[in-house]
């Protein structure tokens, strides 16, 4: 079982709408898939139209008092379960370090080891910030994608992200830096998309583009692919995909 | 309800219009929404081994349209299949994938083959909640057998739950089950198909019973040999599988013990006619034999090689494949011939007429009991005379006669008392495991010579085929050496009081 986290410090940088449509790109393939919500605004739980309520909360699942089997919800789409957000999730930080603070960080690597035989890949969807739960999904994670938006301090963000990243013993997941909300009528953008991924091997040359079609998704409440299929925001993400499953081999 | 749950529609087929389902649902339209999808058909051509290897695992594959579809394992898989694919098919002709390792140890070394064809059409009524979520499907199949019979459509409805939705789904079943139109269904669409088309009947041979007449006994087991001879007369042909002729020599080889331990029931010199001619199949057959298995193992022991490389053993392969496509030539011939079509169809004539006229003074039960205490005596006169420095002929003699005593156990299984009998089974085999082990490494050792020596008359290989082949006969005789070590040990356990005790207790 692969995990890939859809994460980055800033929030409303395009980490929901990368982790859904990953995540229903990768059940189209036949991988059994599962996409966790941990943001307890429970975006991504609202886009599959699952109710944002977990049993027992933050507390029960992260103290392993209810089964994390007995949280899991089938989507609409075959082969793609949810584990929905809870509004408890905002207390997750806090449920994390009850567990002690040298096991804390990978407390969601363990849960998910819970899974390991029934899914193929996992997709985090994290709340936008730098705090015990990320340095979790950091430490579960293979791959991370990381939403871009193209402008200088979102770089200078991903920089800070590689740099942390860079402070971690043993095991780094893989940065996979790709564009967001990409808007090609600003110069600003056109340059960064441009030059940004010759020079750096993390930075994909993908690029979301910033259409409304994709904020149709919060009117559809599916993924893009389901009623844009043609559209070119549904075709960036399909090329997303395409080199997300290759760094997972 | 954490699985689906098939139903029976009572009424006449609907070419899958759910109309019947959405009648019974409406008591729930204040609490869900129902969503009619379009329609479907499609054929679908189910598959399994010879043997029903899949089904008795539970397994359902089926080839739809370009794509392979396996139902029973968790979760179901769909695969494309690869466009050259023709079935029969054993498992390394299947797409390497997550489809052939589901299905993989089922099939063993086993094709899988069509096993009924039908056109299906389906339509799915999905149960959505407040949020426009579905919450469960029902489906509504109906399937109708085209091949090998055309048959009426099997009608199935079936409640499918969602993770995290069960709740619903059990609404969804019981607001079907509390009307008239639909009851739990014993079986799915596939075995409702099979059971359609008289495919899931056991086979009915008929057995033996203890009062019996010692005749038709011994008729009616070789009766059940010989339509085993004729199932796997096809497959062995057609090279369908390797089993099929493994198969059809095992049943054979029990024609041939029971006549020779138990011919003597049978009228007007019957087995002296025909044991001789069942020992030309036996023999026109151990030559393919001996190549399949050679060929099987072959991978395997290539990996073994310590010194050589497992591609050295290419050149080996080579030879032995175009030994066997010789081989298999000759007997096909053999198994087409009008000799072999007399032998069996005479066989089975015979073997009727004893059924229909036997009339012998004493019962299965007795011939059962003489029999059994005659060749166990013989197997623990021949075992106790093996010593370890014993010649290797001794050995093979005595696992012919173990042999016979499987066999001639498994005839009169019926008239034995169960668990005895399974322990008598147990200690037999674990003996016959050994002496099986002496003989493979014997048998496959001198073979290895002859092939080196034809290879070398032939193409000449290369070096490090030869040196190859020479760590493989290495390996074999050591294996014999390890069984005959090991056949001492074995020996005293089955010569012991209490394979003794069972024995006598099994006889009547």
């Amino acid at each position: 079982m692969k995990t890939v986290a859809s994460y980055n410090i800033k929030g409303g940088v395009g980490k929901t709408t990368a982790a859904v449509n990953l995540a229903y790109a990768s059940a189209l393939t036949g991988r059994r898939t599962l996409l966790w919500d941990l943001d307890p605004q429970g975006a991504a739980t609202y886009l599959f139209r699952v109710k944002p309520r977990v049993k027992g909360g933050s507390q029960k699942l992260i103290g392993g008092k209810r089964p994390i089997e007995a949280a899991l919800k089938a989507t609409d789409f075959e082969n793609l379960d949810l584990l929905p957000a809870d509004f408890t999730y905002r207390n997750m930080d806090l449920d994390l370090a009850r567990d002690g603070a040298k096991k804390a960080v990978r407390t969601l690597s363990k849960l998910l080891g819970e899974l390991s035989g029934e899914y193929d890949v996992v997709f985090l969807d994290t709340p936008p910030s730098l705090s015990l739960v990320s340095e979790n999904v950091l430490h579960a994670a293979d791959v991370l994608v990381v939403p871009i938006i193209p402008t200088v301090l979102a770089q200078r963000t991903f920089d800070q992200l590689v740099d942390f990243l860079g402070d971690f013993d043993g095991r780094r997941p893989e940065v996979h830096g790709f564009f967001s909300m990409a808007d090609r009528r600003k110069s600003l953008h056109r340059k960064l998309l441009s030059t940004l991924p010759t020079e750096r091997s993390d930075v994909s040359a993908t690029a979301i583009p910033a259409l409304s079609v994709i904020e149709q998704m919060a009117v559809e409440r599916a993924p893009l692919a389901v009623y844009a299929p043609q559209s070119p925001a549904a075709r960036a993400y399909d090329a997303l995909w395409a080199e997300v499953a290759e760094l997972l081999g | 309800m954490s699985t689906s749950l098939n139903l029976r529609w009572q009424g006449r087929p609907t070419r899958a219009e759910p109309g019947p389902v959405l009648d019974c649902l409406q008591p729930l339209v204040r609490r869900y929404e129902l969503s009619v999808g379009p329609r479907r058909v499609r054929t679908a051509t189910y598959l399994d081994t010879v043997d029903w290897r899949l089904r008795r695992r539970g397994l359902v594959l089926s080839h739809e349209g370009d794509s392979l579809v396996l139902n029973g394992s968790s979760p179901a898989r769909s695969e494309k299949v690869p466009a050259e694919i023709t079935w029969p098919a054993r498992v390394e002709q299947l797409a390497p994938g997550p489809l052939r390792d589901g299905v993989a140890e089922a099939m063993w070394i086993r094709a899988v083959a069509p096993k009924v064809c039908s056109r299906t059409v389906s339509s799915e009524v999905a149960v959505l909640n407040e949020d426009g979520k579905t919450v469960a499907r029902v489906e509504w199949t109906e399937a109708a057998c085209l091949e090998p019979a055309r048959t009426d459509p099997v009608v199935r409805v079936t409640v499918h739950p969602l993770r995290g939705y069960t709740r619903d789904a059990d609404r969804v079943a019981r607001a079907l089950l509390r009307t008239d139109g639909f009851e739990p269904a014993e079986s799915s669409v596939y075995e409702g198909l099979l059971r359609a088309t008289g495919l899931d009947d056991a086979e009915t041979r008929p057995g033996i019973t203890a009062d019996m007449p010692a005749d038709v006994a011994v008729a009616t087991a070789l009766l059940g040999f010989a339509d085993a001879i004729r199932d796997n007369l096809d497959g062995t042909i057609a090279d369908i599988d390797t089993e099929f002729l493994h198969d059809l020599r095992v049943a054979v080889r029990r024609t041939r013990s029971l006549l020779k331990i138990c011919g003597d029931q049978l009228p007007s010199r019957l087995a002296e006619r025909y044991a001789p001619r069942f020992k030309w199949v036996g023999d026109l057959t151990t030559p393919t034999r001996d190549l399949d298995v050679y060929l099987l193992e072959l991978d395997e022991l290539a990996r073994s090689l310590t010194v050589g490389e497992p591609g050295d053993l290419d050149p080996f392969g080579e030879h032995l494949r175009e030994e066997l496509a010789r081989e298999r030539r000759t007997l096909v011939r053999g198994l087409r011939s009008k000799r072999f079509t007399a032998l069996l169809d005479g066989w089975r004539t015979a073997l009727h007429k004893v059924i229909e006229t036997g009339k012998s003074p004493i019962t299965a039960e007795q011939l059962a009991g003489e029999r059994i205490r005659q060749v166990a005596k013989r197997v623990d006169r021949k075992a106790r005379a093996i010593t370890p420095d014993s010649p290797a002929a001794d050995v093979h003699a005595l696992r012919k006669r173990c042999k016979e005593l499987r066999y001639v156990l498994e005839v009169f299984k019926p008239l034995c008392p169960p668990e005895t009998y399974r322990a008598v089974l147990k200690d037999l085999k674990r003996l016959q495991d050994v002496l099986g082990s002496f003989q493979d490494g014997e048998v496959q050792s001198d073979k290895l010579r002859v092939y080196a020596q034809d290879m070398l008359d032939g193409k000449r290989p290369r070096a490090a085929t030869l040196l190859g082949m020479g760590e493989l006969l290495a390996r074999f005789v050591r294996q014999q050496q390890e069984a005959r070590h090991e056949l001492t040990g074995a020996l005293e356990k089955f010569l012991g009081a209490k394979t003794h005790a069972r024995i006598r207790e099994l006889l009547p």
